[in-house]
């Protein structure tokens, strides 16, 4: 559900990018040639696996200890870092790699290259009842905050109720997962907002937490990797939400040092962190300085440039597009995935029949837009096929039209179709933002598409103030609606339902189901799947999309995220976490030479 | 929060003619039987720099009059989602660089000027509209505004009361209020109201841009004017004129402003310029507005690729300094023309 | 002239009201909900989560409602809340809704670097122009003075962000002759302050300077022409003494006058210099927090702030000009 790209499109849009560059104009022929060449086959390995016995300590061969890491980007680091409000991809790369500790994490795995779900604070991965309504933890003994003091049972289920004040934390995950989840947690109103009220959802007892649902939440687990499900000092004065936020306490392997919301990080080593208790974490580097707000331009050429501290430097950004030739003639570009899907939601109470999403599928200019949106094809926007981006579980490729290949475009087939069924020159009516270069761009490009392939095209102006507004009025006089969606946990259950399950539109909205697809018999489908045993689950989601998809198109995928990253010379071991996107903190270390 | 430059611009005018600069033209007239304009008129004729400002000005207007034709011969379009303009892949590369032409193929006279990385654009064509857009806010923004200065001006200066009162608190609000937030919170406005048609869109944009530098742009002249007629109502034929019952309007029309006629065309001809830099730097910084071909946007898309595609970026800043070159380097001609103290 | 600077006085203060109310208005009747900006700051903004926002920040009150208690905060501490509750000291211009800070603190951090820009640049341009001036108006019509006329109308005339951007990429970016351009405070290394600012302290005194010489190469004509400077000379007084001791000193009053408006525009924000530069003064967190998502407690205190400035800047000025000018009469 968090979706990153929104924050790089915006710093794309924003300022006049620039940098520090000598023109070595040694005016290179290779820039005409046309194809990419990136290996697209990891990409978007989202994470499915689990172990649940992994044991600390985490090594890895021949790395070495010491060295300060230099972390750039642009628009990063912008958000809330209290673990509460904490639910964002930059940060919560950073914070649950680097500074806490929760019951679960992800760990990569070198055989696989994806990244697996271990236990953290946890012994294991939590023992549920039969029906996943119940989740009993036990806590690692041995775990100590910065301070020195040791972190309680009772501090780890204060941490997990302080996620259930939606109020207090309007950022953060609760909202969508511990409120809804939770028992009791759509009357509990949390600890800030009702001191009095009395919560029914954890339990502790000695070393063990339990946590108890209000309906099965099979995927507990990986929503226990969040930083929301982990500790919080009980003692009101420390964990004061607006205090907090500017120095949440290490359970992790660094502390923090020093915090200025958009602008630096400092990591420092936190010696109360015991390795032995940590199964994913190897804490190399000495020190970690993430230094955020330059401009994309600038962080591309100081890592171009591989000079002094730039060897020891990383950027979580993506290469820019025009730059991207020169960064992987370096050799120090990395590739990955990101757990998302950008779509065109076609409104299904207005489009007359399927014939319309056929024809879009062919008539949509993919690359165009990639390339004037500023991606780049096939690398950070990556072709697609289904709705469910690789790597989760069950997914098995089909074509959801047939015929019809990934970034396929044939305005001529478009206009066939259209003509077939009789919606000649149907008009499309979809929202671009005037005040956004990015939106503008793309408008531009797929207005042109449209009309090449026999649609009335009408762009519908709005400004980026208003654009999400604009986008979720169940009223608006648009047709075709512009979505990403990222999942938080590789499960198809995090893909089917939210896109294509009925929302009541006069009371709560499209909620997440943009096309408002209303079938009675596939929301029957979709809770049958969600009653299956754990192990079917994935297969049936795969089968149910392939249905809806084939069926009805009421989404068209455009593409899937990806990350291409640049790092110095230096820096060793950085992969990417398709999990988030972001580069893996818990592998990296620094090469001295 | 304010055009670092503009303001400079209205200021230099406000100093180097406040002096009652009309005392000696009037000798001038009884020896020659010219008026001030005319002298002027033919002491710019005599001016080669001034002469030179025109034909660039003259050509650079011609090039903006007729953008549609010029495009039309090139075949080159401004806006990619022109049906007959290429599409964005077929002239660009995956990562944006342009696929034809400069900077790293040979030139071609399909896109004379090249092509806009990223975004697809054909360069000639975005910098003959861009100059329309420029000429089309600068003259209009100098017109309205002007006539609005001289009039306000003239009201203040001459009526002293309650509506000099009036007249002097609104422009020190106006010089206290930052319009580049005018500006942004102009746009959604704008946008929702004309959200569907992109036309009107259009239009609408580029008119409440120019309303924009009018209401923020006629303070200057304004000031300027009543400060003129503060010290000419004080001189013995208006006191006359006054005294002799001759109507408010008549005295303000006929008798003051041919007085102003120099301050006036002073402030047009740096108000143009000023106007055209500040349409372009608003646009520069990518504040508000967008949807129409802007020389200062073009300057701040093309910035990133300064090192491998200088051209790119050296049209619009090329484009921007030719054109406010000229109009400056005239508007001091016109100065130096009606100014009497100038020797030749 | 006391029930003049009365009545200026007041008018300023009305201005200033009058431009915070603008600004307030300008986005609680705007199109937007005020409250989405913030919610699309910090991730995605869902439903539940603006609502929970609007009501916090007490956007379904009145206007005049919240204009009253955003004009209390200037007298006594507040509580704000979106999210976590936050403390904001008086005078409160608000929590800052991207980096979640009190705005007042911010604004006395970021105007050191806006300050520093702005009395270097201005010292550049006002010595520079005003030397150069004299010097043209001493040896006027000599190609000395036809030069540097010819240079200063070219320079002024080009835009000054123009001229900026192209000195930053081709002498820091592309040349590499000072690469570093950024702010350090002078308290802790004046050197380090003074060569990361050199570059946007020579643009804008360079650049401005031409239009000073211009002013004092004219106003030093003129006063050269008055008959008291005619008499010194017959007097016998040099010509260097003339220049320094009747001429420069009847010429600089006006220069000043010019001089201290340009420079409240330069305080209030040298928004050009700091983005094309990249330097965190006033100007470009005035910008930031003018792009979307709109950071509104920072714009309103940015509007504010250049609003004081401006009009306090106006009145002094007005008042120099009455006393200087014999021939306005101050109705």
């Amino acid at each position: 559900m968090r979706l990153k790209r929104s924050a790089v499109a915006l710093a794309t849009a924003s300022m006049l990018v620039l940098a520090a560059c000598g023109g070595d104009g040694d005016g290179d022929d290779k820039k005409s040639s046309d194809n990419p060449s990136v290996d697209t086959e990891n990409l978007g390995n989202t994470g499915s696996g689990t172990d649940p016995t992994r044991e600390g300590p985490a090594t890895i061969e021949g790395a070495k200890e010491g060295g300060t890491v230099t972390v750039l980007s642009s628009p990063g680091l912008t958000t809330p870092i209290d673990p509460s409000d904490l639910y964002y991809t930059d940060t919560n790369a950073i914070l649950t790699s680097l500074v806490t500790r929760q019951l679960t994490q992800y760990a990569y795995d070198q055989e696989s290259g994806q990244m697996i779900l271990v236990p953290d604070l946890a012994t294991d991965l939590g023992t549920p009842n039969d029906d996943f309504t119940e989740w009993k933890f036990t806590l690692r003994d041995g775990i100590k905050w910065e301070t020195g003091a040791p972190v309680t049972a009772d501090e780890v289920a204060f941490g997990i109720i302080r996620s259930m004040d939606g109020k207090t934390f309007p950022n953060g995950p609760g909202l969508y997962y511990s409120n809804p989840y939770f028992l009791g947690g759509e009357d509990y109103k949390g600890p800030y907002t009702a001191p009095d009220a009395e919560q029914q959802a954890v339990t502790v007892d000695g070393n063990t937490i339990t946590v108890k649902m209000a309906k099965p939440f099979p995927d507990f687990p990986f929503y226990a990797s969040f930083p929301a499900i982990g500790p919080i000092p009980t003692d009101p004065a420390v964990s004061d939400p607006a205090k907090y936020a500017q120095h949440p306490l290490s359970t992790g392997p660094y502390k923090i040092e020093q915090y200025t919301i958009g602008k630096t990080l400092t990591l420092v080593r936190n010696d109360q962190w015991d390795p032995n208790t940590d199964p994913a974490r190897t804490a190399y580097p000495d020190k970690y300085v993430f230094k955020v707000g330059l401009q994309s331009e600038q962080i591309d050429q100081i890592l171009l440039a591989d000079s002094g501290e730039a060897k020891t430097t990383l950027a979580y950004d993506d290469v820019l597009a025009q730059n991207y030739r020169k960064a992987n003639e370096t050799g120090r570009l990395v590739t990955g995935g990101q757990p998302c899907t950008y779509f065109y939601a076609l409104d299904q109470r207005k489009v007359p029949d399927k014939s319309i999403a056929e024809a879009l599928t062919w008539a949509l200019p993919y690359n165009d837009q990639i390339v004037a949106t500023g991606l780049i094809p096939d690398v950070n926007a990556v072709a697609t096929q289904n709705l469910m981006p690789p790597g989760v579980p069950g997914r098995e490729p089909y074509d959801p039209v047939e015929g019809h290949g990934p970034f396929q475009t044939d305005p001529e087939k478009a206009k066939q179709i259209l003509a077939d069924a009789g919606n000649e020159g149907y008009e499309i009516k979809f929202l671009y933002s005037t005040d956004s270069d990015v939106s503008v761009a793309g408008k531009d490009v797929l207005v042109k598409g449209l009309e090449a392939a026999g649609f009335k095209a009408t762009p519908v102006a709005t400004t980026l103030a208003d654009s999400v507004s604009d986008r979720d009025d169940v009223n608006g006089d648009i047709n075709m609606r512009s979505y990403g969606w990222c999942s938080d946990w590789p499960s198809g259950a995090t893909w089917v339902p939210p896109i294509f399950q009925s929302t009541d539109l006069e009371e709560v909205g499209f909620g997440t189901n943009e096309s408002a697809f209303n079938n009675p018999e596939i929301d029957q489908k979709i809770e049958d799947v969600s009653a299956l045993p754990v192990d079917e689950q994935p297969a049936a989601w795969n089968d149910l999309e392939k249905e809806i998809m084939t069926t009805y198109l009421p989404v068209v995928p455009r593409y899937y995220g990806g990350v291409v990253q640049m790092h110095g010379s230096a820096i060793e071991g950085v992969v990417i976490d398709n999990t988030l996107g972001m580069p893996s903190f818990r592998d990296i270390w620094v090469n001295a030479g | 929060m304010t055009l670092d430059r503009g303001e400079m611009i209205e200021q230099e005018s406000v100093l180097g003619h406040d002096p009652s600069l009309e005392d000696q033209p009037e000798a001038a007239k009884e020896i020659a039987g010219k008026s001030p304009t005319q002298i002027a008129l033919s002491r710019l004729r005599k001016d080669k720099v001034a002469t030179l400002c025109i034909a660039v000005i003259v050509l650079l207007v011609l090039v903006a009059v007729l953008a549609p034709v010029i495009t039309r011969i090139f075949g080159v379009y401004w806006n990619v989602s022109d049906p007959k303009a290429p599409n964005t892949t077929d002239v660009l590369a995956f990562d944006g660089y342009p696929k034809v032409g400069p900077p790293f193929n040979s030139f071609t006279w399909d896109h004379p000027l090249g092509v806009a990385p990223r975004l697809g654009y054909d360069n000639l064509a975005y910098l003959v509209y861009g100059l329309r857009t420029s000429l089309i806010v600068c003259v209009a923004a100098t017109v309205i505004s002007t006539i609005i200065g001289v009039v306000l001006g003239l009201m203040a200066g001459f009526s002293r009361g309650w509506v000099d009162r009036v007249i002097s608190f609104i422009t020190d609000l106006l010089l206290a209020f930052p319009f580049l937030l005018a500006m942004l919170a102009l746009s959604p406005i704008i946008t929702s109201r004309f959200s569907t048609d992109q036309d009107k869109l259009r239009i609408a944009t580029i008119t409440s841009l120019i309303t924009i530098l009018i209401i923020f742009g006629w303070m200057g002249l304004a000031r300027l004017i009543r400060g003129q007629v503060l010290s000419l109502r004080e001189r013995e034929f208006i006191l006359a004129a006054e005294v002799i019952g001759v109507p408010t309007r008549q005295i303000l029309f006929k008798e003051l402003l041919p007085n102003l006629i120099a301050p006036i065309v002073i402030s047009i001809s740096l108000g143009l310029p000023g106007f055209v830099a500040a349409e372009a730097g608003l646009s520069f910084l990518g504040l508000g507005i967008s949807g129409y071909p802007s020389l200062g946007k073009m300057v701040s898309d093309a910035a990133p690729y300064y090192a491998d595609y200088g051209l790119y970026l050296w049209l619009p800043v090329g484009a921007i300094a030719l054109l406010t070159l000229s109009l400056n380097l005239l508007g001091d001609s016109v100065r130096d023309a009606f100014d009497p103290r100038t020797r030749r | 002239m006391l029930g003049y600077i009365v009545r200026r006085l007041m008018s300023a203060f009305l201005v200033v009201v009058l431009t915070s109310m603008f600004v307030f208005l300008l986005f609680f009747k705007g199109p937007s909900n005020p409250a989405e900006p913030l919610c699309n700051l910090n991730g995605k903004c869902t439903p539940e989560k603006l609502a929970i926002l609007t009501e916090q920040l007490g956007y379904n009150d009145s206007v005049v409602h919240q204009y009253g208690i955003y004009v209390g905060g200037f007298f006594h501490d507040r509580t704000i809340s979106f999210g976590p509750k936050y403390h904001c000291d008086a005078p409160c211009l608000g929590i800052s809704f991207r980096t979640r800070n009190e705005v007042t603190s911010e604004l006395v951090e970021k105007f050191p670097a806006t300050l520093s820009i702005a009395v270097g640049g201005a010292s550049i341009y006002l010595t520079l122009g005003v030397l150069l001036g004299t010097l043209a108006a001493r040896r006027r019509g000599t190609l000395l003075d036809r030069s540097l006329v010819t240079f200063s109308v070219t320079v002024s005339a080009v835009p000054y962000y123009v001229i900026a951007l192209m000195v930053w990429i081709y002498v820091s970016l592309q040349w590499k002759l000072i690469e570093d351009t950024s702010y350090h405070p002078i308290t802790s290394d004046p050197l380090h302050w003074a060569t990361g600012l050199a570059l946007p302290w020579a643009v804008i005194g360079l650049t401005s300077s031409t239009a000073y010489a211009r002013y004092s190469r004219g106003q030093m004509i003129e006063t050269l022409g008055e008959d008291y400077v005619r008499t010194a000379v017959a007097k016998g007084v040099s010509e260097r003494g003339v220049v320094i001791r009747h001429a420069l000193r009847a010429a600089i009053v006006p220069i000043i006058t010019i001089f201290g408006l340009d420079f409240a525009f330069l305080l209030t924000g040298t928004i050009f210099t700091e983005v094309i530069f990249q330097i965190d003064g006033v100007g470009k967190w005035a910008i930031q927090a003018l792009r979307s998502p709109v950071d509104f407690p920072v714009v309103s205190a940015t509007v504010l702030f250049g609003a004081v400035i401006i009009v306090l800047a106006n009145l002094i000025v007005d008042l120099l000009y009455a006393v200087i000018d014999p021939r306005v009469r101050l109705a």
